[in-house]
């Protein structure tokens, strides 16, 4: 038996995928692709495949990892060769190999949040205000239900921010993993709050966001 | 400002019944293609991607390489709204466009109380609801499906109707269309020819006049329609198209598997079963056809299971021969076989072992009706005999429940029938514990569910008065009166959907100005139990001047003109007669393996005719 890892993308319409669907998308693509997939031992078997860290209904990600068993090997150019050949679109293989970290090493998430202006008056100018605070509050719900206070700022210190014609975009690293882990949604409807309370709308402030890059706790890339 | 289809999808509960995508879907060049076709399912995404017809036209269709078919669902209330206030019409899923310009949009009709939700796509289409005010410019309007053996109530708003099955018709409707559109489509012209097709039915095409009474006084074809439309069949489902792929949708739906047809028809004529007499022949496929079939589902599917698709599939002949040959495979490359509704005892203790038949599906039964007596009546032939021996065996393998189907309200039905519905369900406890091979140190569970008979066309009960919403409660509180013990779970359906449904079933064409009134009203969803409201219903009639009664609790005469009398789905009249007398004295007719009844189909000289 071997493990394997596959490093994969989820883009554009597969990002309307949500994390369960997912599981199930991805035995039925391994097995039209007829990999040797391992099976669980037991009553119910079914097939054999973990995901590093789940990815939100709605985002887009270059880094997605998920973990199998080969009952026989195979040659992994092979593997992706097969597997690229029966995904649906917007799920893309990259790479495959042996796994070398463990998921649960996974501290960070890097991610490049694109807002789009969707009609709101200065709306650049509104978003640097923003950036520019020196707290950036905002509720969060924990896994128990409870809202809590968490400071975006500290996240944000090291946010790259690009601003064009169109959009503006922000590269930011967050906690991924654990309890500390803070969402990009927390982010994005933060500076939506602000920007309706600044031009008194009640808008919906559209980003495009993607995961692309998880990290360990000392910012070595995933592998 | 407002949104574009895309944001929504940001917006709105589970997205992907709405975004696409999915393997095996179809998406075409639309500039290399000559007729668009917008499959439309009156129902959510779940339920619609469930279905098994809709699977086997929508290859079919795309399989022509100038049509390109296309996947219409219902949105959800959330989308709907999005859609309504963003001026988003309805859209093909694969490609995202309005179907408003497309060339054809045709429904499937499974359920009458989804009539409301077809007006509803219609207008979320933006479409004028009645085929009358749909010119030329406009798609053509069809529907099929099994209650297009009865589409008066609904018939105003199409422009056709095939009746029976949509395969070979659908084809030759689509070569008169290209005819037509080559030559400047224009859709009187056009729906003259197309009546002259086996199975099209034109209801703009026939004059219906009534008597004072209310009842029909004629059904008059012009246009050179023909005075009766007969349903088609596929002849021989060994060679007929069947999908080699099923889209394979990214969210959970109702029935996510591979499904194999083993074959069509009912060969058993429950009297109340209106599949069992519109379906007919029997027409099997063999086992080596099925075999290939479902091999090939899986390997491009990915499906870890698939089912064996049919009204009972217990009685397909060659069933043994069959699953040996699935087996073969399936149990390697780790594929369940499902198998819905199948008698438990008809088969070898070892092939019941491989297939989990106990474990996977429980243990369950439809009795139908409480005694013999109207079992005999309905023409159901499983006697408590054969219930209480099997229950016996799978208590004895460990299993503590069981599921009972039940009806009220059937023909001759009488307190003491709906009595026996809980005598019998007690029976099944008693054998529990009379059981010493029961599993220890468990209680039992039998589980009933109780639905109100709705009498249908083309069958033997297409006369008969349905029991009023009061009485469907009195016998509903009676039978909860007679039930003492916990082990006992009864489930009851609400008789006012079952009310409903019965006025639809046997309505005629006045119910449509009643259909459209409830939709303005704010009928959009009468098919979900959350959204359905009577109250709505009964105050259009009401304002309408149309009396549910009439049509749902009125028992007609054998020489009453029907409205679906000028429909002809291969079941004379004469048989249906004959078997409505024989029920009201209790007496059984045999299945149509044992000795043929003369139910008319034999017209076709196809399948179980011949045997």
């Amino acid at each position: 038996m071997r493990a394997v890892r596959i490093r994969f993308k989820k883009i554009e319409n597969a990002k309307y995928i949500s994390h369960l669907d997912l599981t199930r998308t991805m035995a039925r693509a391994v097995r039209r692709a007829g990999i040797p997939l391992w099976y669980t031992e037991g009553f119910n078997r079914h097939p054999y495949i973990t995901f590093a860290s789940p990815l939100s209904l709605g985002f887009e990600s270059l880094c997605e990892s998920m973990d199998i068993r080969l009952v026989e090997d195979m040659p992994m150019d092979e593997l992706v060769r097969r597997l690229n050949s029966v995904l649906p679109a917007g799920l893309e293989v990259i790479k495959a190999g042996e796994p070398v970290m463990k998921p649960k090493e996974i501290a960070f998430a890097a991610y490049r949040i694109a807002f789009q202006n969707s009609g709101f008056a200065d709306f650049k100018e509104n978003i640097r205000e923003f950036l520019s605070r020196q707290s950036i509050e905002a509720l969060k719900k924990t896994k128990k239900g409870d809202l809590k206070n968490v400071d975006l700022k500290p996240a944000l210190k090291n946010a790259a921010v690009r601003v064009d014609d169109r959009s503006v975009v922000i590269e930011v690293v967050l906690p991924c993993g654990g309890k500390d882990t803070i969402s990009p949604n927390l982010l994005c409807s933060a500076i939506n709050d602000f920007l309706n309370e600044k031009s008194g709308t009640e808008q919906k402030l559209f980003c495009n966001i993607v995961r692309v890059n998880l990290l360990n706790g000392e910012g070595v890339p995933f592998k | 400002m407002s949104y574009r289809l895309e944001d929504l999808f940001r917006l709105v509960q589970k997205p992907g019944r709405y975004t696409g995508g999915e393997v095996n879907s179809v998406v075409k060049d639309k500039g290399k293609v000559n007729i668009r076709f917008a499959f439309c399912f009156p129902d959510l995404y779940e339920v619609g991607m469930s279905h098994l017809g809709m699977k086997i036209l929508y290859g079919l269709y795309n399989r022509e390489p100038d049509i390109w078919c296309e996947r219409v669902f219902m949105p959800d209330t959330d989308m709907e709204r999005l859609m309504r206030e963003n001026g988003i019409k309805l859209f093909g899923i694969e490609s995202r466009e309005p179907i408003d310009r497309f060339d054809i949009i045709g429904f499937t009709l499974q359920y009458e109380l989804s009539y409301t939700a077809v007006l509803n796509m219609l207008d979320l289409a933006g479409l004028p609801l009645y085929s009358r005010e749909r010119d030329s410019s406009y798609p053509l309007v069809i529907a099929g499906g099994p209650c297009v053996s009865n589409p008066e109530p609904i018939a105003d708003f199409f422009d056709l109707f095939v009746l029976g099955e949509g395969e070979d018709a659908s084809l030759e409707l689509f070569e008169l269309y290209r005819k037509h559109k080559a030559g400047g489509y224009d859709k009187e012209e056009f729906l003259r020819d197309a009546a002259r097709i086996e199975g099209v039915y034109v209801p703009s095409f026939y004059n219906v006049s009534y008597k004072d009474d209310g009842t029909i006084a004629s059904i008059t074809p012009k246009n050179g329609a023909p005075a009766k439309v007969r349903k088609r069949i596929v002849e021989d489902l060994d060679s007929a198209y069947y999908p080699d792929r099923f889209v394979v949708p990214f969210i959970d739906i109702v029935h996510d598997r591979a499904m194999s047809e083993v074959f069509r028809g009912c060969i058993r004529g429950c009297r109340f079963c209106q599949a069992g007499f519109i379906y007919r022949p029997v027409r099997e496929k063999s086992p080596g056809v099925i075999d290939a079939q479902s091999r090939a589902l899986c390997e491009n599917t990915g499906y870890e299971e698939f089912s064996l698709s049919s009204l009972s599939t217990s009685d397909y002949s060659r069933i043994e021969e069959l699953l040996e040959k699935l087996l073969g495979w399936a149990e390697e490359r780790q594929t369940n076989i499902s198998l819905p509704s199948l008698r438990v005892d008809g088969f070898s203790e070892e092939l019941a072992a491989r297939l989990n038949i106990l474990r996977r599906s429980g243990l369950t039964f439809a009795p139908e009706a409480g005694t013999q007596r109207l079992r005999d009546a309905i023409n159901k032939n499983l006697s408590e005999d054969e219930i209480l021996k099997t229950a016996q065996k799978a208590f004895s393998a460990g299993w503590t429940s069981v599921k009972l189907y039940f009806m009220i309200g059937l023909p001759t039905e009488t307190l003491e029938d709906v009595g026996g519905i809980a005598d019998l369900s007690q029976k099944i406890v008693d054998c529990f514990y009379k059981n010493p091979d029961r599993p220890k140190g468990k209680g039992v569970n039998v589980s009933v569910s109780v639905a109100c008979f709705v009498p249908k066309p083309f069958t033997p009960f297409q006369w008969e008065p349905q029991d009023t919403m009061t009485e469907l409660e009195e016998k509903q509180r009676h039978l909860r009166d007679l039930i003492k013990t916990r082990k006992i779970t009864l489930r009851c359906h609400d008789p006012a959907t079952s009310s409903l449904e019965g006025v639809l079933a046997r309505g005629d064409r006045r119910l449509c100005a009643i259909l459209e009134e409830v939709f303005r009203r704010g009928g959009r969803r009468d098919a979900w139990s959350e959204h359905f409201s009577l109250q709505t219903w009964l105050d259009a009639m009401k304002d309408l001047g149309v009396d549910p009664g009439f049509y749902a609790n009125r028992r007609r005469g054998y020489d009453e003109i029907l409205p679906w009398d000028h429909l002809d789905y291969g079941v004379t009249k004469k048989y249906l007669i004959r078997e409505n007398q024989l029920a009201h004295q209790s007496r059984t007719t045999p299945n149509c393996r044992i000795s043929c009844s003369g139910c008319g189909a034999a017209v076709w000289g196809k399948g179980v005719c011949t045997e």
